[in-house]
């Protein structure tokens, strides 16, 4: 019998159970559209990011960089004239907006209009008339634009735009368009300007962001001839390094993102072995009929990844829409947290569209192999009884939970194992998860059986006992859906238990940091914009201040991995601040005025610096070693902080910008006064002023836009495992349709066998939550310790919330109760007359 | 010849004296259709009398209708016309929760392949009517177990059961409620000669002692003794066997 024949004849069978069909397919489309969707934004903010890099390097091989934070420009002209370089371009780097754009972050590149050409045809060029003459001499600083920018805007050469640099404002006029066939499909918003014009305006005179350079000889002679502190990048290297920052970020992203592929699989397992059960009939008697168990195997595996790639092809489109909608949102918190990336939008390409495709068929193939085990060893025996399925996972669930307890015991070592490699840490979380499923059986049974005798004798519920022992009577199928379902929650517990306890934790670090009355903190802080001199005169002469703190914080590199220099007043904030010391103490602050650093534990864990020991900062006067006294909680970034006094960062840096402020007023003083005050005094630093409370909201709103997506994951993780729900009761139904016409032969009415049906629903959700509330927990500890910790080098202290559990139980039971609603209805439909005759 | 059954007839054994009536069928017809006309008639114009205590036999070929009238006699199948009355009520005219109720009250089921639940314990599938009728007394159910000769089993999953014991088991769960009416669905097709004979002995001793009427479908010529009447459903009509009465 041929492949073909054996499809033709096993296609009918899709067409009587097609609902289940239907679900199935939509589990498979769900679990490849998130993988597809996480790959395509992962995918597009790096592509997007180094199209970035490539563009705007233009001819440049290599780019001298500052280890820490600005190169000096009379350092230009020595590595101009070094022989291995055969053109050189001062650059400045930075991001702003203007009133006119709004909320458009815009890139201000400022350049040398004489020497940039040789780098980037897009940049002013001396040819051009009027333009470039009042770009390099106008009144005020002009720009060039990005046409795609201008048009959106509305804008034109002549416009005058209004640039806001830490909240003040400051006028510009555009007197040029850069013409999208010469910037190509760059999404970046885009102004040029003169570099001595943005050295001015963003307070950056005398210093240099890079200096791009095309070589002509050995890099490394350079290199060598680099002054301390200043390196050598080429662009493969500067993506490099960005890209690892967002490693980890995405890493958890797609790891997620798994999940929901994973509950996918149980699915697929489920109504394989559904499929499989029910046709054992038809298949012993093909086999009568002169068909081989090989090619009824061979037809069952193909008829399974045939429905796995239809799946996997609405999953790629499921994907994309999820991408498309939510691709600006994920940038917004890579640009907030890591680097500014626009993404133009996501692009499906063959090999996303192939690798969704083999994602789903892989899933497919986990969740058939024992199902087409089942077709291969089962004998051509004609009406084997569907109990005797039933009585094999009954001796089987002992097996599995001893499996079970080996997970565990396996995910332990695997979560402690994690200190070697990231690695051990996902593979212990999932690990954990599969203990867990692999217990439900067991568990189930147990749980279901005593269940039913407390809600017999206890409550009086026959009906609630039936339906617990319905769900006993058919392990093979329930057990599967309420550990599907199970997996789902536990990742909903997890991830929540996680992100409250990781919040909570962000909420006591921000009291510990945040003992100002009023803070000016504007946007362009992350971009390094200072606050303006007469601001900082003014407040320190104003009465109502008792003291003024001032905060800057530059990239630098640490053991050549981008890192934060935060400068702070180690005088004023030893009193007010309340910093959660990992290593060192309170005492710790006596010494930073003397030279020494503190260290946040994220930078500790990735650079191996521990208290006591030294770190090596790159300085203006080359790399000083810094006693490290102190290893401090510190959530603002996962890159790792190092913390000195400003004293110190005024004598080796020469420079005392500011970027924000915490002012602490004297007692009695009215906080809104002062804000109104300075709002009056300082036009444009309305939305910077705010109160301890706002900025605490401020930065908790961060916080909680930084974990929006994984709402999403857990949705689609959760829908999935609903849908194993519903697809295991369908099964059910048709399987049990014996049992359940017993039952109206002895009396129950539709609406009771109803009612045990929705029971039946409510029970495996309230089991799957229960196991879900452990295995749950377990995970945070795996996640918080094995994953976040590796991860990110923070630590937090796990707190458990009952509303995490109360908001999944309720979620989970209404649920539950939907989707037992269909199937409940067909139960209600089922007559009881047909007769009882033959098994 | 007119369908309706000659009651007066009675039989040499078994046949109540004087008792009320308890089941009725008036022209009790059934069809089933794919399209608005009738196209198979299981059932028609069937008409019979039973008293309480009464005992027949229903004969016929495979597909003749048996277990459709045990069904709507059962009150599990509805007539598409004619009417049914037990005790002088009229089943045909109860709505499906009083039809229910009828079930889990008056009627005791015996099927041919026990049906027994799996994950129910014998004792839970015993005390499962007992339980639906709100009774709480578990003690007639181990009596009656112990009367079927398996009070050891109370425990016991039906899968640990041989065929004739679960069927033993499956006896006692329709009699454990004190039906006025056994339906009994060739209650020993799936057992052998020897325990389907234990059975049908079985069948005898605990109706009698409840004094419920049984209606029995079967094949089994050794299985006529257990009533005096014996009808067959032929061409949808139900017939007397006078040769065998």
């Amino acid at each position: 019998m041929t492949l073909a024949t054996l499809l033709k004849f096993n296609l009918r069978y899709y067409k009587k159970h097609s609902l289940l069909a239907l679900l199935c397919l939509m589990g498979i489309s769900l679990g490849v559209g998130i993988v597809i969707a996480v790959e395509l934004i992962n995918g597009s903010a790096l592509a997007s990011f180094s199209a970035s890099i490539d563009f705007l390097s233009g001819k440049a091989s290599h780019s001298v960089v500052s280890q820490y934070g600005r190169i000096d420009e009379k350092e230009f002209r020595s590595i101009w004239k070094h022989p291995m370089v055969s053109a050189a371009s001062p650059i400045i780097d930075v991001m702003a907006t203007t009133a006119e754009t709004g909320s458009d972050s815009i890139r201000f590149l400022g350049i040398d209009p004489f020497l940039d050409p040789s780098f980037r045809g897009w940049t002013p060029q001396e040819s051009d008339d009027t333009a470039f003459t009042s770009l390099l001499a106008g009144p005020i600083p002009s720009i060039y634009m990005s046409e795609e920018l201008a048009q959106k805007h509305n804008l034109k050469p002549g416009a005058h735009l209004t640039l806001l640099k830490a909240g003040l404002e400051k006028k510009i006029l555009l007197v040029g368009i850069i013409r999208a066939s010469v910037s190509g499909n760059l999404s970046e918003n885009l102004a040029v300007m003169d570099i001595a014009s943005a050295q001015e305006l963003f307070g950056r005179i005398g210093r240099l962001d890079r200096i791009d350079l095309v070589l002509r000889g050995d890099p490394e002679t350079l290199r060598k001839a680099l002054p301390d502190g200043l390196t050598l990048a080429d662009a493969n290297t500067r993506k490099a390094t960005l890209n690892a920052m967002l490693y980890s970020f995405q890493l958890n992203l797609a790891a997620m993102s798994l999940i929901a592929l994973f509950v996918g699989v149980f699915l697929i397992y489920n109504f394989s072995m559904f499929s499989v059960l029910s046709r054992r009939e038809d298949m012993s008697l093909l086999l009568t009929l002169g068909s081989d168990t090989r090619g009824l195997v061979g037809a069952f595996i193909t008829e399974s990844l045939l429905l796995s790639a239809a799946g996997s092809l609405l999953g790629v489109v499921f994907g994309y829409l999820v991408a498309h909608f939510s691709i600006s949102m994920v940038s917004s918190t890579i640009s907030q947290l890591y680097y500014q990336v626009n993404v133009g939008g996501v692009h499906l390409t063959v090999p996303i569209v192939l690798s969704g495709v083999g994602v789903g068929l892989v899933a497919t193939l986990i969740g058939v192999i024992l199902p087409a085990l089942e077709v291969a060893v089962t004998p051509p025996v004609l009406g084997i009884k569907r109990q005797s399925i039933e009585d094999r996972v009954s001796s089987l669930k002992k097996w599995l939970l001893a499996l079970g307890t080996l997970f565990f015991i396996a995910s332990v070592l695997g979560a402690w194992a994690s200190r070697f490699s990231i690695f051990w840490g996902f593979a212990a979380a999932f690990g954990m998860t599969f203990a867990f499923a692999l217990m439900t059986p067991a568990s189930l049974s147990i749980f279901t059986h005593h269940l039913g005798s407390v809600l017999k004798r206890v409550i009086g519920s026959l009906i609630g006992f039936l339906a617990a022992r319905n769900i006993k009577a058919s392990l093979s199928r329930t057990s599967i859906a309420v550990a599907a379902l199970a997996v789902a929650l536990s990742m909903t517990i997890g991830v929540d238990t996680m992100i409250y306890s990781f919040r909570g934790s962000v909420a006591s670090w921000l009291d510990g940091s945040l003992q100002g009355d009023i803070y000016i903190s504007p946007d362009t802080t992350k971009w390094d914009h200072p606050l303006p001199d007469d601001l900082m005169m003014k407040l320190q002469a104003d009465p109502r201040v008792a003291s003024l703190e001032k905060y800057s914080t530059f990239d630098i590199y640490i053991n050549d991995r981008l890192a934060k220099l935060r400068v702070l007043e180690s005088e004023l904030l030893k009193d007010k601040a309340r910093f959660h010391f990992i290593e060192g103490s309170e005492d710790a602050w006596n010494e930073l005025p003397k030279g020494s650093a503190f260290i946040s534990e994220s930078l500790s864990f990735k650079s191996g610096i521990r208290a006591g020991e030294k770190v090596r900062i790159p300085t203006p006067q080359g790399a000083v070693e810094f006693p490290v006294v102190a290893v401090t909680r510190d959530y603002s970034s996962d890159q790792g902080t190092v913390q000195i006094d400003r004293n110190i960062y005024k004598k080796l840096w020469g420079d005392d910008r500011v970027q924000s402020i915490a002012l602490f007023l004297k007692p009695g003083v009215s906080t809104d006064e002062v804000k109104t005050s300075i709002m009056n005094d300082f036009r444009g630093l309305e939305k910077t002023v705010v109160s301890n409370s706002q900025m605490r909201e401020t930065v908790l709103g961060i916080f909680d836009k930084t974990f929006a997506p994984t709402a999403t994951l857990k949705g689609v993780s959760l829908l999935v495992g609903l849908l194993g729900v519903a697809t295991a009761m369908m099964a059910i139904l048709m399987e049990r349709s014996r049992d359940i016409r017993v039952l109206g032969y002895l009396g129950l009415t539709s609406g009771e066998l109803g009612r045990m049906n929705i029971y039946q629903g409510l029970i495996m959700g309230f089991s799957a939550f229960l196991i879900a509330s452990v295995s749950g927990t377990v995970l945070t500890y795996i996640i918080v310790h094995a994953i976040n910790y590796r991860s990110f080098g923070w630590s937090i202290d796990i707190r458990l919330n009952p509303w995490v559990f109360v908001e999944t139980l309720s979620l989970t039971i209404a649920a539950c109760f939907a989707s037992s609603l269909y199937p409940t209805l067909k139960l209600m439909k089922i007559r009881t007359a047909p007769t009882l005759k033959e098994e | 010849m007119t369908n309706r059954a000659q009651t007066d007839q009675d039989s040499k054994r078994k046949q109540p004296k004087n008792m009320p009536e308890l089941i009725r069928l008036e022209n009790v017809s059934k069809c089933y259709s794919s399209g608005p006309t009738c196209e198979v008639f299981p059932l028609d114009s069937v008409s019979l009398e039973l008293q309480q205590g009464e005992r027949m036999i229903l004969l016929g070929k495979s597909g003749s209708g048996k277990s459709t009238f045990l069904n709507i006699v059962g009150g599990v199948d509805t007539p598409t016309s004619g009417k049914v009355f037990f005790n002088s009520k009229e089943l045909t005219s109860l709505s499906s929760f009083d039809l229910a109720d009828y079930r889990r009250k008056e009627v005791g089921f015996i099927f041919q392949s026990f049906n027994l639940f799996p994950t129910l314990t014998v004792g839970e599938n015993l005390t499962l009517p007992l339980e639906l009728i709100g009774d709480k007394d578990h003690k007639k159910a181990r009596d009656l177990l112990a009367a079927v000769g398996l009070a050891d089993s109370w425990g016991k999953f039906p899968e640990l059961l041989s065929g004739g014991e679960q069927q033993r088991v499956a006896i006692a769960r329709a009699l454990v409620k004190n039906p006025k009416l056994i339906l009994a669905d060739e209650p020993t097709g799936n057992l052998d000669q020897d325990t389907g004979a234990t059975i049908l002995k079985l069948i005898d001793e605990v109706s009698s002692m409840s004094n419920a009427s049984l209606i029995m479908v079967t094949h089994s010529p050794d299985a006529l003794w257990i009533a005096p009447k014996h009808y067959r459903l032929r061409s949808g009509r139900l017939e007397l066997e006078p040769s065998l009465n």
